[in-house]
């Protein structure tokens, strides 16, 4: 089956590393042309380097997604420079903590806000492709209790709903969103990789309750985001798709 | 990305020029030391009794009467506020049948009355009264309670068994211009907890004296600070190592989301992790801007600390028994005693303190606790030093061991234990 992707043009955010990382590695290997951010210049640069040598085009700068000026800025600038948006990738997250009430507001500029104002800055782009697609990379931790009770979980819940009104709003523009959430992905570096040096019983644990025993990785999600993302799935608007192995244990009707 | 440190020129009080290295080979550490009744009595007789040891803080005897009775191997000594405010240091045993006259602890008394015949001593260990004093026609002992030389330094009051000792200071060398900067004096006492532990006391202090052991027995703290980046001074007998905190280990990936430990850095100099947008091992310099700003109106006085005190761990053995994580807001320190008798046995003495604000009225001081090990907790990280060390005094007396094989991590312990052979054998003159 071929996916549909050689040539298009996507925007990824946050995908210097983990998730968002794999994703633009594996949105380039199917010949899709790429457009991302970071909060450190260098990260950004020696992605660029990785997607560039697979022989896309490759464009990308250091933004701080809480400036929402200069963020909104960078996704016209991005689009203009790719020729065209064809796919929009909400991937940054301002992570996880239970600080203080500065929690709410980072995960509401990051998590959220990060994916509204992506997504108002590039519907003009998307709307030109005529095979639009926008996946709103969120977490299992929005549809089952998990850990603690976080501003992390609940705003990222936001963005199912977000993303299902934007699929019917923006259907008529040929533009179709869906919402991915990944469950518990083993990252070098991420989350998962900390707890398994500094909390080996407890990351056993979660290992064993998981169907296949182990974690997801990054390329497992990566390859289900660019079938969503892919004039492939054409038929999928206004979905919320779980990449989680089986490990959540609510069912979906 | 290597560590930025405090560099010559850099505002410092407390000296922070690299001492060079020892040269102390690499020949394997015999382990009899450890568990041999012999080599105890030699340390004994030739170190124990030569060294100025920890005995209690100043503030533990504020007033005339206030007194701490220590104990140490098989001796125990009474430290006692005098009606002059001065402090004096005795053996705490009646020179009469040889009773001792007060049980370890603690207390405020008018004099020192033996519980046997009541012989009677006062504060400045002169007999105040002996009952049927007649009936001794060889008079009374020529002294009252044998004294022993006592100062004080860094808050703490200090003895020596040796009468003749050296002064404190010449003893303690390098300590106070080190460490004087810290001001103990304006930190408070938070925990007093004494727990036996099944070792020697030398396994302690050697458990705290390298930062090899993160990655095997303190995983957690790769996420908290830089176990490889250290900078270790040996000096003539005592010693030194600085460790980044509020960083991670180049042994682990720098995650993207500040790990837990480090966040709680950040709260406790009040910062809001929330609300910060740089990566993680960017944490520990934000830190130090941080407090350099707001430490004043906070109430703390940084003013003597360089900005890497601010967020590192400067960790100094006081030989041949204190070791200190000494903190700009905190100071956590091990007193480790021998057992009277026992090689395979220790107490390890747990002390914390906090820096005061300014103006903030020292709260009460903890009482003192026993624990036997494992009967409580003493948090994550020293509950995992401890459950260590049982296996380590097993492992000692094992015919498979041969004793300790040192690597450059571990250079503190093999300075340790040369200072130790120069006590007990003469310098250089270790078998």
């Amino acid at each position: 089956m071929d996916l549909g992707l050689k040539g298009k043009k996507a925007v990824v955010t946050g995908a210097t590393k983990g998730i968002g990382r794999r994703i633009v590695e594996t949105l380039a290997d199917e010949g899709v042309d790429i457009a991302i951010c970071s909060r450190t210049a260098e990260e950004v640069e020696e992605t660029l380097a990785v997607l560039r040598a697979k022989g896309i085009n490759a464009v990308g700068e250091a933004v701080n997604v809480r400036d929402g000026e200069a963020y909104k800025a960078w996704i016209s600038r991005a689009g203009e420079q790719l020729g065209g948006i064809d796919i929009l990738i909400p991937n940054v997250s301002g992570g996880a903590g239970m600080d203080s009430e500065k929690n709410w507001q980072r995960n509401f500029e990051v998590d959220v806000m990060g994916s509204v104002r992506a997504v108002e800055t590039a519907v003009p782009f998307l709307k030109k492709s005529g095979e639009g697609s926008v996946v709103f990379i969120v977490s299992t931790n929005a549809i089952e209790t998990f850990a603690a009770p976080m501003a992390y979980n609940a705003l990222k819940a936001s963005l199912i709903t977000y993303s299902k009104q934007l699929g019917q709003f923006h259907g008529k523009r040929r533009i179709r969103f869906n919402a991915l959430s990944p469950g518990t992905i083993f990252v070098e570096g991420g989350a998962w990789d900390m707890i398994k040096t500094s909390q080996p019983d407890f990351y056993n644990a979660t290992i064993a309750a998981h169907p296949f025993g182990r974690m997801g990785s990054a390329e497992e999600v990566a390859k289900a985001v660019a079938f969503l993302a892919s004039p492939a799935a054409s038929w999928i608007n206004g979905t919320h798709l779980i990449v989680d192995g089986g490990y959540t244990k609510g069912v979906h009707f | 990305m290597p560590i930025k440190r405090v560099k010559p020129g850099d505002f410092t009080r407390t000296p922070i020029e690299k001492a060079p290295d020892p040269q102390l080979g690499h020949a394997i550490i015999a382990k009899e030391r450890y568990t041999s009744p012999d080599f105890m009595k030699l340390e004994w007789e030739r170190m124990w009794k030569r060294s100025w040891l920890m005995g209690c803080r100043e503030d533990d005897i504020p007033e005339p009467g206030d007194y701490v009775c220590t104990e140490i191997g098989r001796e125990a000594i009474l430290i006692v506020r005098q009606a002059d405010m001065s402090i004096r240091a005795f053996y705490n045993v009646c020179q009469h049948r040889g009773n001792r006259l007060v049980p370890p602890g603690i207390g405020k008394l008018k004099s020192f009355k033996c519980a046997y015949h009541h012989w009677e001593y006062g504060l400045d260990g002169d007999f105040v009264r002996i009952p049927d004093k007649e009936t001794f026609p060889q008079g009374t002992p020529c002294q009252g309670l044998p004294e022993v030389p006592c100062d004080t330094w860094g808050s703490f009051v200090w003895y020596n068994l040796n009468k003749d000792a050296e002064p404190l200071r010449e003893f303690l060398g390098v300590i106070p211009e080190h460490l004087d900067p810290y001001h103990f004096d304006r930190m408070a006492m938070t925990r007093d907890w004494t727990i036996e532990w099944d070792c020697n006391w030398k396994a302690s202090v050697d458990a705290f004296n390298e930062s090899y052991h993160v990655q095997g027995i303190h995983p957690q703290l790769l996420y908290y600070l830089d176990d490889l980046d250290i900078q270790i001074d040996c000096y003539d007998r005592h010693s030194r190592y600085l460790v980044p905190f509020a960083t991670t280990s180049p042994r682990v990936k720098e995650t993207s989301d500040i790990p837990p430990l480090i966040r709680l850095i950040m709260k406790q100099a009040g910062m809001d992790p929330a609300d910060f947008d740089g990566k993680t091992r960017e944490v520990r310099l934000a830190v130090q801007k941080w407090k350099r700003e707001n430490g004043a109106s906070q109430g703390y006085d940084y003013s003597d600390l360089n900005d890497d005190q601010l967020t590192d761990d400067y960790h100094y053995l006081i030989f041949p028994n204190i070791t200190l994580n000494v903190h700009a807001d905190d100071l956590m320190l091990f007193r480790q005693r021998p057992h009277p008798t026992d090689p395979n046995k220790m107490y390890y003495d747990l002390q914390n303190f906090r820096l005061l604000k300014q103006g903030e009225e020292k709260p009460e001081r903890p009482e003192h606790r026993f624990y036997r090990h494992g009967e409580k907790s003493l948090g994550q990280v020293l509950d995992q030093d401890a459950y260590n060390l049982p296996g380590v005094q097993l492992g000692m007396q094992s015919e498979g061991f041969p004793g300790l094989w040192l690597g450059d991590q571990e250079l503190r312990i093999r300075h340790f234990h040369k200072v130790i052979d120069d006590y007990v054998y003469g310098v250089g003159e270790a078998p």
